[in-house]
Parts: structure tokens; sequence; C-alpha cells
């Protein structure tokens, strides 16, 4: 239960909006041992047990389709935004004062992180989705014996929501346009870690959050299984990783 | 859940007409959907059922009623999933058409069409627009897969322009002009009745782009790429005719798919027809950009008058209307859909949050915040490949086990002993995915460039191998795997056998 409770979790803390566009993981685990085997006819079939799979899936094309639409159009908007702030103030305006651009290019600049961040956690969800369909046509094999496993696996590879790539392209282009945009970087490692982290608890908000909270349930889920095999991802090794786990994702409230 | 009772009916009927339980083979009452992807599986499991019980595509539509609509529309369920191909599936077509061309024995098509494998291809709902990987416009390339497969079917599928960024393009290999005619004719005059899940399907691609004048443009249009398909089709559609009064639809589907069917529910703006789900790309969405600039603003612009200055093919009014509704929303409240879930939980901590912190301290937490985001982004994209490269792996495993299993033993035997064999198939490709992943886990500090010349080593490993199965590939596989890593792996393996 281990994937399932993390799922859980991990649509606990997401944004309300996305809450029941997950895998009804729980669901559908629970209808495995219901199955027909060859010997219990009477038990659900194939074909209903894949339907209800195409369901889901159905759900996370739609679901994913729709939010890449609207990024797409943001990602526009804000390139527009900037493109405003260039013509007004100039390239180089970060030699401006006017309290105005700074306001403005503080606003940007955030959203332009949160929008980077939302997209990549859509990423996430793509992926989240997509093991623990994994995970549910493994113990589908497991249970009745048969062979469903791979080729649906090889249609699922093929879906909409699993073709994160156009979303990744506009990830890589917020990145550099990100790049471009913050001021040269003041010296970041002089500051205290714990300073940053307070900072971050504070500002980052609730896309923040949520992506720190992917990247541990991420580890988490691949730390290593009981049924490690054939088709498992080795273990997760992030650098800094005691650093994200250390961030205190449940109060809510920010303790300044 | 309606669905549910829709599909446990189905499923009984489903019993009733297939001789449920032949693991060898498919009932030929079965109707089939053929499919592009299906093709594709024919070619990856030739003459081995997937599935030990043959699955009646039927039951697959009702369930997807309600949440189906991806490509055409929620009303259009079911239909949207048959539509669509992937067109991944179309970037592989050259090496796909072989197969395709084995099928044109009708005879010998039916018991390779595994209704799993058709339900499984259901759900290639809106693939055409995604599965291009390259960096040239996707859709163009789409559109050329689609050419070199013949992947089309009425409705909106062959308007694929290639000038045009668009592609919506649900394809389906058997939509022979003439039967759509005849299917649609069917289903026209049956108004109220409740045809076969499978047909709508195919119907509902007709009738998707209804209201428009287009249809009757679309369906003369329709390349006969797919000489391979079309018994195929003609099977089926004697087997519709079959199961015609077996089959039950749900009612809510039947509706809407009917409303679907016919041309004046779907001209009267049902909001539920028609409403295929779109793939915008960036490129399509600067496209609108300009028509609605040209057109005076969002504000001022109609989605009417931007669907005839986009000039896009395949793209309907209530695409443009949805995605200028988004735009116009975007527009006006550039904050708000950026930030509305976050903004309405923390307005409080914001507000001081701003006041309190200076703009460099705000500056690095943005800088801290892109680092895990980037971070995150980086862990997706390495797993993701990872997935996919064992899963690629697994699948030509399975290939190399099924063309061993054909040539090295009698058929009948392979029948009698199917099960046995898939076990021991499974048995060996796990031995063998556990020596692939072994040999990546050895190297975790860079999983991925590594794991990809030992995942090529054992797959090229076992190409040339043309022994019996299991053990010895496994054997083998251990030897390839002790050349690049450690001893580690060979010892588990060998633990194993």
């Amino acid at each position: 239960m281990k994937f399932g409770k993390r799922l859980k979790q991990h649509i606990q803390e997401t944004f309300p909006d996305w809450r029941d566009k997950f895998l009804s993981y729980k669901n559908l685990k629970q209808i495995i041992p219901s199955l027909s085997d060859g010997s219990n006819e009477c038990g659900k079939s194939e074909e209903e047990f894949v339907c209800l799979l195409n369901c889901e899936i159905e759900k996370f094309n739609a679901f994913f389709m729709e939010q890449e639409e609207d990024f797409i159009i943001r990602n526009k908007e804000l390139q527009q935004r900037l493109g405003k702030m260039i013509d007004k103030w100039g390239p180089m305006g970060d030699q401006e004062s006017d309290i105005d651009y700074k306001d403005e290019m503080a606003r940007i600049r955030k959203d332009v992180v949160d929008f980077h961040g939302e997209m990549v956690l859509l990423m996430n969800y793509s992926n989240i989705n997509y093991t623990g369909l994994a995970k549910i046509l493994k113990k589908y094999d497991k249970r009745t014996g048969g062979l469903l496993r791979l080729p649906f696996i090889q249609m699922i590879l093929e879906q909409p929501f699993f073709i994160t790539d156009p979303i990744s392209k506009l990830i890589k282009e917020c990145e550099s346009s990100i790049d471009a945009m913050f001021p040269v970087a003041a010296s970041k490692k002089k500051r205290k870690r714990e300073e940053e982290e307070e900072a971050i608890v504070v500002t980052g908000g609730l896309v923040f959050r949520n992506t720190v909270a992917a990247l541990q349930t991420m580890q988490e889920l691949r730390k290593g299984s009981s049924t490690y095999g054939h088709f498992s991802l080795p273990p997760l090794k992030l650098p800094d990783s005691d650093f994200f786990s250390s961030f205190q994702l449940h109060s809510p409230i920010a303790i300044v | 859940m309606e669905a549910r009772h829709a599909l446990s009916f189905q499923s009984s009927s489903a019993r009733q007409l297939s001789n449920h339980g032949a693991p060898g083979g498919l009932s030929s009452s079965l109707p089939v959907l053929s499919n592009p992807l299906l093709a594709d599986y024919q070619e990856a499991s030739m003459e081995r059922t997937l599935a030990s019980n043959p699955i009646d595509v039927r039951p697959l539509l009702p369930s997807n009623s309600g949440v189906v609509g991806p490509i055409f529309s929620s009303s259009a369920g079911f239909s949207s999933d048959l539509q669509y191909s992937t067109s991944a599936s179309h970037g592989k077509h050259s090496t796909k058409t072989p197969f395709t061309s084995q099928l044109s024995n009708p005879g010998a098509t039916m018991p390779l069409y595994n209704p799993c494998e058709s339900r499984v291809f259901k759900s290639t709902s809106s693939s055409c627009y995604t599965t291009e990987r390259n960096n040239d416009s996707w859709i163009t390339d789409s559109v050329r897969s689609y050419l070199d497969c013949p992947v089309t079917s009425p409705g909106l599928n062959n308007q694929i322009d290639d000038k045009n960024g668009v592609c919506v393009v649900p394809s389906e290999d058997f939509n022979k002009t003439s039967d759509w005619q005849e299917w649609a004719e069917h289903l026209i005059t049956d108004d109220n009745a409740l045809p076969p899940n499978w047909v709508d399907l195919l119907v509902d691609d007709t009738t998707v782009a209804g209201p428009e004048p287009q249809i009757p443009y679309q369906m003369s249009t329709t390349p006969v790429n797919c000489p391979v398909q079309q018994p195929q089709v003609h099977q089926q559609q004697s087997q519709v005719q079959q199961q015609q009064q077996v089959n039950l639809q749900l009612p809510a589907s039947s509706e809407e798919t009917c409303t679907a069917v016919t041309p004046s529910s779907s001209a009267g703006g049902s909001s539920t027809s028609t409403k295929a789900r779109m793939r915008w790309t960036p490129e399509l969405h600067e496209a609108f950009v300009e028509a609605v600039n040209k057109l005076g603003g969002s504000e001022r612009a109609t989605p009417k008058g931007v669907l005839k200055q986009m000039k896009v093919e395949g793209l309907t009014i209530y695409h443009v209307k949805s995605h200028l509704q988004k735009y116009r929303t975007a527009r006006y409240k550039p904050d708000s859909v950026e930030g509305s879930s976050e903004r309405k939980l923390m307005p409080i901590e914001e507000l001081s949050s701003l006041d309190l912190k200076t703009g460099i301290e705000i500056t690095e937490a943005l800088r801290m915040q892109m680092e895990v985001q980037k971070r995150l982004h980086e862990q997706l994209e390495i797993q993701r490949n990872l997935q996919l490269r064992i899963e690629e792996q697994g699948k030509q495993l399975q290939m190399m086990f099924e063309k061993q299993q054909k040539s090295g033993l009698d058929m009948a035997k392979a029948l009698s002993s199917d099960m046995d064999k898939r076990e021991a198939i499974q048995d060996s490709l796990a031995k063998s995915e556990e020596a692939t992943l072994l040999s990546q886990h050895q190297l975790p500090a860079d999983v991925p460039e590594n794991a990809i010349p030992a995942a090529e080593n054992i797959s090229s490993h076992v190409r040339e191998k043309q022994k019996q199965p299991e053990v010895e590939i496994s054997k083998d596989l251990a030897a390839t795997v002790t050349d690049k890593s450690t001893s580690q792996p060979v010892k588990r393996l060998k633990v194993n056998e």
C-alpha cells in the first residue's frame, strides 16, 4: 500500500482542482482480487477491467490536454508581459529604480517561476499516474496470469497524457527565460540555508510546496520495494536529498 | 453507475456471443475493430493471443461514455477512442506495413484480432495529436505519417493540411468510404435505436463534422491507402449487423451518439456532441492569437471569425470557442489563472511576506524554488526515459521469445501449452529484465547513461541468439551482464535459476 499511501498523500497536498484527476489506485487495486482468473467465472472479466482502465486513461488525457492548453496560453501571456516591460524600460531595465518597474518585474518573476512549477507538476501528474497504472497492470497479470500488462503499457506510452514533450519544451523555454530575467546572482552561498528555507516557506506558495512534495514522493517511491523486479525503476539518488526532506511542508501558516 | 450496468450486460452478451474461454483464438463472431494501433499490435503479437479470453469490444464503449470525450466530445465517448489511432504508430509505419499486409486474408485476420488488444487500443484516443516527438512541427509529421499508413476516417480525419498546424485527426484504418456511408445511413435511419457501440464509434467520426459540409468532402477523399483493412471492415460490418440485436448501449451514450449521428441534432449546436478534444500547440496558438488580433482583439473577435481567419482544417468552432474563452480569461486576469488556488489559500501570507521580506530575499527564494523545480523536472525526465526503455526492452524480448516459440515448436503444441509458455516467457522476461535492471542498478550515479548501453547490449545480444528460450537466454544475458557490470548480477541470476 506504499504507493497507494503516497499517492493519497500527494493528492491531498496538491492543488484542489487536481485532486479528482488522479488515478483511482485504491479502487482498482480492490477490484483485482475479484477478477476471474480462469477458475472463477463469476469474477470480473478482462473487458470490464480494461474498460475501467480506459476510463482512467481518458480522464488523464482530458485533464492533461486541458492543462496543457492553459499553459500554452499563459506562456504566451507571460512572454507578452515581459515584452511590454522590455519595450517600456529597455532590456537593461534592471538599472531602473522605478518602483513600478520593480513591482511589475517582481510579479512577473514570481508568476513565471510558479508557471514553471505548475508545468513541472503536470509532468509529475503524468508520471505518477503512469506509475500507478503500471503497478495495477502488474497486479492484474499476477492475479489472472494474463498478459495484459505489456501491450497495455505500450498503448499507454502513446497516450497524450504520457507524451509530455510539448510541456517539457515549454518548461525548458521557461527556464532559459528565467535565467535571463533574474538579476545577477547575489552572493547566494554566503546566506545561511536556514534563512533561505524560511524565505521559501514564506514566499514559496502552493506551487513550490507541491514541487518539493513531489520530489520527496518520487524519492520515496523509488526507495526500493519488496516486489522489486523486472520492470521496476532503480532507486532515486538525489543530491541534496536531505535538504529537500528538511522542508517543513505540513504547516500551511508561514513561520516568520 | 450506468456504465457499469451496461458493461455487465454487455459482458454477458459478449459471453453469449463469444466462445468464451477459448484461449487459443478469438471467436470469429466477435466484432473486431481494426485499428492502426491494433495493426501494430498484430505485429507484436502476431500468432499469439494476448488475452486468454476473447474480449468483446463493445463493453468498452459504454464505460467511456461519460469520460471519454477527450477527442471528440464527452458525448462521443468511446467513439473517440477508436477513432484516434496513435500517430506514434504512424511513425513506425514503415516497419508495420509488412505485417498489416499479412492481414489481408479475412479468414486469417479474425483470429489475430484480439479483442483485448482492440480494447486496449481504444484508449489511444487523442494520440494522433500527441505522438510526434521530433523537432519538426509534429503536426506536419503526423500528417506525413498518416499518409504513410492508411489511417483515415471520415469525419475530421481527412482534413490534414500540411500547412496548418492542426492535427485533429483521429483515424481508423478501416474507414472506407463506402462502408462509412452504409453505416451512417444505417444509423441515421435507426434514429433512436441502439446500434452496436463500435459502429457508433465509426459513425461518430463522420458525424462529428456533421453540421459542416465537410463530411461529404471528407468521406470522398478518404484515401484508400489501406486495402488490407478493407476485408476486415467488411467482416466487421456483417458482424455488426448480426450483433445489433444483442448489443446494448448505455442510454446516455446512445443518446449522445445518436445526436452525433443525425446532422440536425449536431447542427443544433448541442454542446455535448462534436466537442472533440483538441491538443493545442504553441504554433497553433500563435495562429490563433494572430487571427484574434486581426479581428480586433480578444473582446471583439468572434469564434466564427477566428475560425475563418485561421483557416485551419479540422478545427471546429467549438475548439475555437473554448480556447477563446480561456484566452480571454487569461488576458483579463493574468494572475488569477496562474495563482488562483494559491492566492485563495494564502492571501495573508503573501501580503505579509512581501512587506517583511526585501526584494533580494524574495528573489533568492524564487531562485531556490527554481532549483527545486528544475531538479524535479530533471528527475521526471530521467524517470520517464527509463520507463520507456524498460518497456521497449520488455517488448523486444517478448517478441523475440515469440519468434523462437514459433520457429522452434509445433503450433499445436504451442496452443496446448500456451499457458505454460506464457509463464515461462514471463519468467524469462522477468529474468532478463532483472538482469537489465540490475546492470542499471549497479551504476547508481549515472543511471541513464549506463542503463542505455547495458540495455542495448542485452537486446542486441538477445537478438543474435537463436537458441531455445528461457534458461539459455537468461544465461546468455547473464553473460552479457557480466561483461558490462559487476559480478553481482550474475550471481543473482544463477541463484534464481
